[in-house]
């Protein structure tokens, strides 16, 4: 089965927030619930910007201390949440290092609540007719809209890398064939500096780009291991600093 | 002898209606709240602060009963005879508050029910909120078989003492675990330690002494001359040297944890300089303080109102401690940019104040039901 | 928890319910209930999802877009790969397309105003008619205009006009009816400072095409290139090529204002004094001549190839052969010769040793651009700064070279079903109403005769009576009164005239309107749109309908031909005979059978199924200084200077013309009315620039990345993501400078006043050094009194501070001339 990993070249990505706006249409997501953020720091005059998805990590913490297992992680590489088991007790959203969790009751962010323009069915927390489509929806890997009381996050959008035919080292916008299972954020990214594919296939375009620009994985010293990888420069960037587990 | 109890007993008649108001109060407010929006009547947010003031209350009441059960245990498990006067009425607080601090959680789950059956078939072993969850469970069911044998006059057979030794173990366990659920945090420095259930033993030893001395004091109406003399001379005795001696302890530990926190550069330790910078800080330092020296006055030591005085001042300071304990790991927002620019802002919201209320006033309700039913301050016949 | 869910998700439902009953008798809050669904929820999704085309609204890069249905509903949105433009693409502005199709707030049906009062606080209390009632009150209305010999008093302006099916259809209208202000064009309050800039100096009054991908360095001027600058979404990926793909990398330099998206990704970024590009263009101009970096194969050179340019010094107008260029000498003579860096230093504040570096870049790196926008040319002296900046591409020879700029090519639609021409009746031809000028004043010598519209004045004017007073006024995708300036003036107007609205959404002018007439959203329409400048080929893309109307709407095309159908005489034939919007498009459609797109589109239902017709490439360019016409396989075929004059330098000589001609003619009256020195006005030349306001500070206020023309305000999502380099996630924030804010005592997060002139307005202060000192930063978009339910009373209305100033030959509104004092409330 394939490792599925992102790699995202921090050279090329101008923070215009593409990716989290296609994620937020695609997934249904409310607004503030920025599964896919785009993180602006500013120091002094110097403006930078991240976009953090999920890192769907190796040794993901949040899987650890998720009471029901609620939280796991797929053969495929992906950490899933299955909203049938999840007890909403949040600690998943304590314990994940880069703050990439949502839970699905809290107050809105723009008021008044736009789940007040579109109420809810019981099944979903709330019901606007361009959520994505019921035969999309998987609530045992946390795609669609979510029920109330639960967990949510950056699913890689499972829903459509699922049906990628096995084998595929890397799933490209540009490319026909894989266009439909791209992830949204990937897909649409203008500046194409979002690319997904095949952690464990060594000629996949991620492992290329991770090995030719140096990819870095966010809090290395965590442990908890990302498959989302940075490229910045070309040479000089933050070494992995992480011995390999055995 | 039991006969004695209840002699004055006058305050339990409204300490037991305030109880049950309060517990009207809040459960009806928090339910018509959660009714009309959900958990967005919680001040808590996507930002980084989940775990809020409810949570909060869960900790001070668990950790609360742990140590009322540390303190019977002096008695029940280490044969320290001279607790046993004070034994029953603290076994079944330890039982009304860890049942307030349950109440005070299920109200903050998103599916509490689903809880009863998902955590048993599906029981992910890495996680220590499972274990803490596990134990306190089983604490609950032997604290309250003990105190069934207590209450049936079997203080000391065989069956008995292990259940006692059962719920001090189990309490420690459970304590423990619920330490770890914060102390195994590593991307957040400011709960990170793997001696953090140690630290939780301290305040939970202190409060549980600070609620014994209190809740025997209102037993027998703040003075010693109602007292039978075997709980008088407790309280003239050992019970405010250990008392003090925990108080010692936990000054230690809140001195030396805040001087590293505000000392170091590292991220996420922040959150010490937005705790020094709030008042209650310095109300929960000068509270501890005043009630060590309370406690170190040859003269005050053993007065019923300076006891009580410093109990209150000692619980006050661990309530406040608890919600800076909780809420000071989560206000270092984790990669939100500008989006969170500083510090994220929490404060309790109403419905979340209500949990409280409600979870207080149930562990005064069931405390003042006890004392009112249960005989609680019968001992084992002397010898 | 889960339990009470169900009962707060039936509490809900009968709260949402309860207001769609109230609000579909009448409009007492504009605020509508729930959105019908074409089908109940829960279906079992059977079924494949289906894909049309469209064309995204949210700003005029016009990328086609792939509309994703599934059970008649729309569920995403996605680039259309064969587009050019969108190449697969889009920019965070496109997906928001759903919540557009979708907005809760939406007009339901057409509205008549039943109070007579008119205002911000006053509620129309709208109540529903047919449309049948709606367009026969606009009809007898205009009937009894032109009975009266009035008809110059209805004026129709129009803000985004799309195409054929809809802008394009106005003029014929105001010729037939007869009202020299219809259409009024917003351009005045858009971009023409870039347009009229361009005319001046190269014949061409239009936005410029660009060659980014073969270009190797950009100087941008103001223009916010990868959070505004159209065509958005392609200049992000044209950069991810240029700075991550291309070798060699392009190197670009951001002059702007503050620290934006651009200036920070740029590998150099200047922040200037606001209104002062002109004067580093021209020292940069300075340094390429003196330094012999010019391109000589374009420009010419001395005759004895010694470079005489040296600062200080005249040169001699006779010993220099010029090729494309006219005024060269002339030029440096009485202008450029003592603009040096140092001089531009002192007077945009930036640093001389910068000036000098971007100058020697941009002059040995080729092929270059310069390029500008509003940020350098929405100032008082906005038409000299463009023009200087655009000769900047003349020097190095980027003029319609590979890897320069150039204009664009105009798509090959067939005619229209009948001509106008046609149908004009007497009073068509020679009624009263063409003795009156234009109520903007464009083309006339009291107001702008070289402007292309002046659409931010009318208010005034109307007011005044000079030239006239206004009787009837139908708005089309812009909204004045909102966005012009002075829009205290326009609310005063408005109250007097008889308004009709056509937007889908209760918007400002909505409010004061006496009749809705609510067009469809996009992903509603049919309707054409040719390409804005992108490549300079030609490109014309296709809207078709991905839902059935949700609601009793029409599209303005139609609305417009069902008005002109009612209208009497000749004028009603014409509109019988043009039928509906469909057969419009039809009609143009088919010139693609005689000139098929490069994808194979040849009609109105391959243009329907491909969602776009082109045709590549840009069919001249220019090399080593001459000119070439494609021939079919490469630019081979050498053009004559004739045929460069008239399709390319459509200026008097046929070349750039650094002495403008075009001024020139009106030189008279450009020194009588700017007090420009008759001598210079036709140069590009340096001018200190008039702020307006008072105050201390410069107000800019910039467009961000998701502000999705006029429509963003009322979308959550697009209200979270606003203002990401400084976090204005639920409203649009001040930017102040710490030292700004010590010396006013403001902290982060401090409500704040800003004032000026014109008005005052609250604000939320953002502390950061990412502005100039000297500046505050409140982007635009936020601060609405109507809109829609989130979008009323959110935020800035930045607009109601600016006070009124247009350039006198582009009448372009100056927005960012804005000047502001700010303190805590």
């Amino acid at each position: 089965m394939a490792k599925w990993g992102m790699v995202i070249d921090l050279n090329k990505c101008v923070g215009c927030q593409a990716c989290t706006a296609a994620c937020s249409q695609e997934n249904t997501r409310l607004p503030g619930e920025n599964w896919q953020d785009v993180l602006y720091y500013a120091e002094g005059q110097n403006l930078t910007w991240l976009p953090r998805p999920c890192m769907h990590c190796e040794n993901p913490s949040c899987m650890h201390v998720c009471p029901t297992k609620a939280t796991y992680k797929t053969e495929d590489g992906v950490v899933a949440i299955d909203w049938d088991k999840c007890i909403g007790c949040k600690y998943c959203m304590i314990a994940c290092p880069y703050g990439v969790r949502f839970y699905s009751d809290t107050k809105p962010l723009i008021a008044p609540d736009v789940r007040g323009a579109f109420p809810g069915d019981g099944k979903r927390s709330w019901a606007p007719p361009y959520r994505l489509p019921e035969q999309f929806e998987d609530a045992k890997h946390g795609v669609g809209v979510s029920p109330s009381g639960v967990v949510s996050k950056c699913t890689f959008c499972y829903h459509k890398i699922s049906k990628a035919p096995k084998g595929t080292a890397d799933l490209d916008e540009d490319n026909p064939a894989t266009k439909e299972h791209t992830p949204a954020c990937v897909r649409t990214c203008p500046a194409k500096a979002r690319y997904f594919g095949d952690l464990d296939n060594p000629q996949s375009r991620v492992n290329q780009l991770i090995r030719d620009r140096g990819g870095v994985r966010l809090l290395d010293q965590t442990g908890n291991k990302p498959q989302v990888y940075y490229l910045t420069g070309v040479g000089g960037s933050v070494p992995s600093s992480r011995a390999k587990q055995a | 002898m039991s006969a004695q109890l209840n002699a004055p007993g006058r305050l339990n008649g409204p300490v037991l209606a305030m109880g049950l108001a309060g517990l009207v109060v809040g459960i009806a407010i928090t339910i018509a709240s959660l009714m009309y929006s959900g958990h967005a009547a919680f001040n808590t947010t996507n930002d980084g602060v989940s775990w809020g003031l409810p949570v909060a209350v869960y900790v001070f009441f668990v950790l609360a009963s742990t140590g009322l059960t540390f303190v019977a245990s002096l008695a029940m498990v280490f044969g320290m005879r001279e607790y046993y006067p004070i034994a029953k009425r603290c076994v079944w607080l330890a039982a009304a508050t860890l049942i307030a601090g349950f109440a005070s959680l299920a109200f903050e789950l998103g599916h509490p029910f689903r809880m009863l059956w998902a955590i048993p078939l599906s029981f992910q072993i890495s996680s220590a909120m499972n274990w803490m969850g596990l134990f306190y469970t089983l604490y609950l069911v032997f604290l309250l078989l003990k105190f069934s044998r207590m209450h049936a006059g079997d203080w000391d057979s065989g069956a008995s003492r292990n259940l006692g030794l059962a719920s001090f173990l189990t309490v420690i366990v459970a304590h423990g675990t619920l330490g770890l659920v914060f102390g195994m945090m590593a991307m957040r420095p400011f709960w990170y330690d793997g001696l953090m259930p140690i630290y939780f033993l301290a305040t939970a030893f202190l409060s549980g002494l600070a609620l014994a001395v209190f809740i025997t004091h209102l037993a027998y109406g703040f003075s010693t001359q109602n007292m039978p003399a075997r709980i008088a001379a407790l309280l003239a005795g050992a019970l405010p040297r250990v008392f003090a001696f925990a108080l010692g302890l936990v000054i230690l530990f809140v001195a030396f944890r805040t001087i590293t926190g505000l000392w170091s550069n590292a991220d996420g330790l922040e959150a010490f300089h937005w705790m020094v910078r709030s008042p209650w800080f310095w109300i929960e330092a000068a509270a501890l303080i005043v009630a060590f020296y309370i406690l170190m006055s040859p003269g005050m030591r053993e007065a019923a109102r300076p006891q009580t005085v410093a109990s209150v001042l000692v619980l006050a300071a661990i309530a406040i401690g608890r919600y800076e304990f909780v809420i000071g790991g989560q206000v270092v927002p984790l990669f939100k940019g500008t989006w969170v620019p500083g510090l994220i802002e929490y404060v309790p919201s109403l419905t979340e104040w209500m949990i409280a209320l409600a979870a207080i006033s149930l562990a005064l309700a069931l405390y003042a039901f006890g004392e009112k039913a249960l005989d609680l301050g019968a001992e084992p016949k002397a010898g | 928890m889960d339990i009470l869910k169900t009962q707060i998700t039936r509490r809900r439902f009968l709260q949402a319910s309860g207001a769609a009953g109230a609000a579909g008798t009448g409009l007492s809050t504009l605020k509508l209930g729930s959105i019908p669904e074409a089908k109940a929820q829960g279906t079992a999704g059977g079924g494949a999802y289906t894909i049309t085309k469209n064309i995204c609204h949210q700003c005029p890069a016009r990328c086609g877009i792939d509309v994703y249905t599934m059970d008649g509903k729309v569920h995403a949105l996605y680039g259309n790969t064969d587009h050019p433009i969108a190449n697969g693409k889009l920019c965070p502005k496109g997906p928001i397309g759903t919540y557009i199709l979708y907005d809760p707030d939406r007009f339901k049906q057409p509205m008549k105003r039943t109070n007579p009062k008119k205002g911000r606080d006053e509620d129309p209390k709208f109540v529903p008619i047919s449309w049948n009632e709606a367009l026969d009150t606009v009809a007898t209305r205009l009937n009894a205009l032109r009975d009266k010999g009035e008809s110059h008093r209805f004026m129709l302006a129009y803000g985004r006009g799309w195409g054929a099916s809809c802008a394009g259809l106005l003029g014929a209208f105001g010729e037939l009816y007869g009202s020299p202000n219809v259409p009024i064009g917003h351009s005045s309050m858009c971009s023409d400072g870039s347009v009229l800039s361009k005319q001046a100096v190269d014949g061409n009054a239009s936005y410029n095409s660009y060659d980014y991908r073969n270009s190797n360095y950009l100087l941008i001027f103001g223009a916010a290139f990868l959070e505004a600058f159209r065509p958005y979404n392609n200049n992000i990926q044209v950069w991810g090529h240029i700075r991550g793909e291309k070798s060699p990398k392009t190197r670009v330099t951001m002059v702007d204002v503050r620290m934006s998206q651009t200036a920070a990704a740029a590998d150099r970024a200047l922040l200037l004094r606001p209104g002062t590009d002109g004067a580093l263009a021209l020292a940069i101009a300075h340094v390429i001549l003196t330094e012999g970096l010019w391109d000589r194969a374009f420009v010419g050179d001395f005759r004895d190839g010694r470079n005489r340019f040296k600062t200080g010094q005249s040169v001699e107008v006779s010993v220099f052969s010029e090729k494309w260029v006219k005024g060269l000498i002339e030029w440096w003579n009485i202008e450029l010769k003592d603009r040096t860096p140092r001089w531009a230093a002192g007077v945009t504040t930036l640093a001389e040793h910068d000036i000098v570096e971007v100058a020697r870049e941009f002059g040995t790196t080729r092929p270059a651009i310069a390029l500008f926008e509003r940020g350098a040319h929405t100032h008082s002296n906005g038409v000299p700064t463009g023009m200087a900046i655009h000769t900047l591409n003349a020097l190095v020879g980027s003029l319609f070279a590979k890897g320069g700029l150039a204009y664009q090519m105009g798509p090959s639609y067939g005619p229209m079903p009948v001509k106008a021409d046609d149908y004009k009746d007497g009073y068509a031809k020679e009624g009263p109403w063409k003795k009156f000028p234009r109520v903007d004043l464009k083309g006339h010598d009291d107001g702008y005769p070289l402007a292309k519209n002046m659409l931010q004045e009318i208010a005034r004017n109307h007011l005044a009576g000079k030239p006239y007073k206004l009787d009837t006024a139908m708005f089309y995708l812009t909204n004045p009164i909102f966005s012009g300036l002075n829009v205290r003036e326009w609310e005063e107007a408005l109250k007097e005239i008889f308004v009709i609205d056509t937007s889908p959404f209760p918007g400002e002018t909505a409010w004061m309107a006496d009749l809705v007439l609510p067009d469809h959203t996009y992903l509603e329409r049919l309707q054409d749109a040719p390409t804005y400048p992108f490549q300079g080929f030609p490109i014309a893309q296709l809207r078709v309908p991905a839902v059935k109307p949700l609601y009793d709407t029409k599209y303005f095309g139609d609305t417009l031909i069902e008005i002109g159908k009612r209208m009497k005489g000749p004028m009603g034939e014409y509109y019988k005979a043009i039928g509906n919007s469909e057969n419009v498009i039809r009609h143009i459609a088919k010139g693609f059978e005689k000139d098929p797109g490069d994808n194979g589109v040849n009609s109105f239902e391959t243009w329907k199924e491909k969602g776009v017709w082109y045709k590549k490439p840009y069919m001249w360019q220019q090399r080593s200084g001459e000119f070439y016409e494609w021939d079919g396989g490469g630019y081979n075929r050498k053009m004559a200077p004739t045929e460069v004059k008239e399709k390319l330098l459509k200026t008097e000589s046929g070349r750039f013309e650094i002495r403008s001609g075009y001024l020139e003619k009106k030189a008279d009256w450009i020194a009588a009315k700017t007090g420009r020195a008759k001598d210079k006005l036709a140069f590009p030349h340096w001018e200190e620039p008039k702020y307006t306001g008072g105050g201390d500070l410069h107000l800019i206020t910039p467009k961000m990345a998701i502000h999705a023309e006029g429509r963003s305000a009322n979308l959550p999502v697009a209200i979270s993501l606003y203002q990401p380099g400084t976090g204005g996630r639920t409203q649009t924030l001040a930017e102040i400078h710490p030292s700004v804010a010590k010396a006013k005592g403001i902290r982060d997060g401090d409500r704040i006043k800003l004032k000026s002139s014109a008005g005052e307005i609250p604000a939320i202060a953002r502390i950061t050094e990412l502005t100039r000192p000297d500046v505050v930063v409140l982007p635009f978009g936020h601060g609405h009194w109507a809109h829609g339910r989130w979008a009323k009373g959110r935020g800035s209305h930045v607009d109601a501070i600016i006070a009124q100033q247009s350039d006198r030959i582009s009448g372009m509104a100056n927005y960012y001339s804005a000047r502001v004092s700010v303190e805590k409330a």
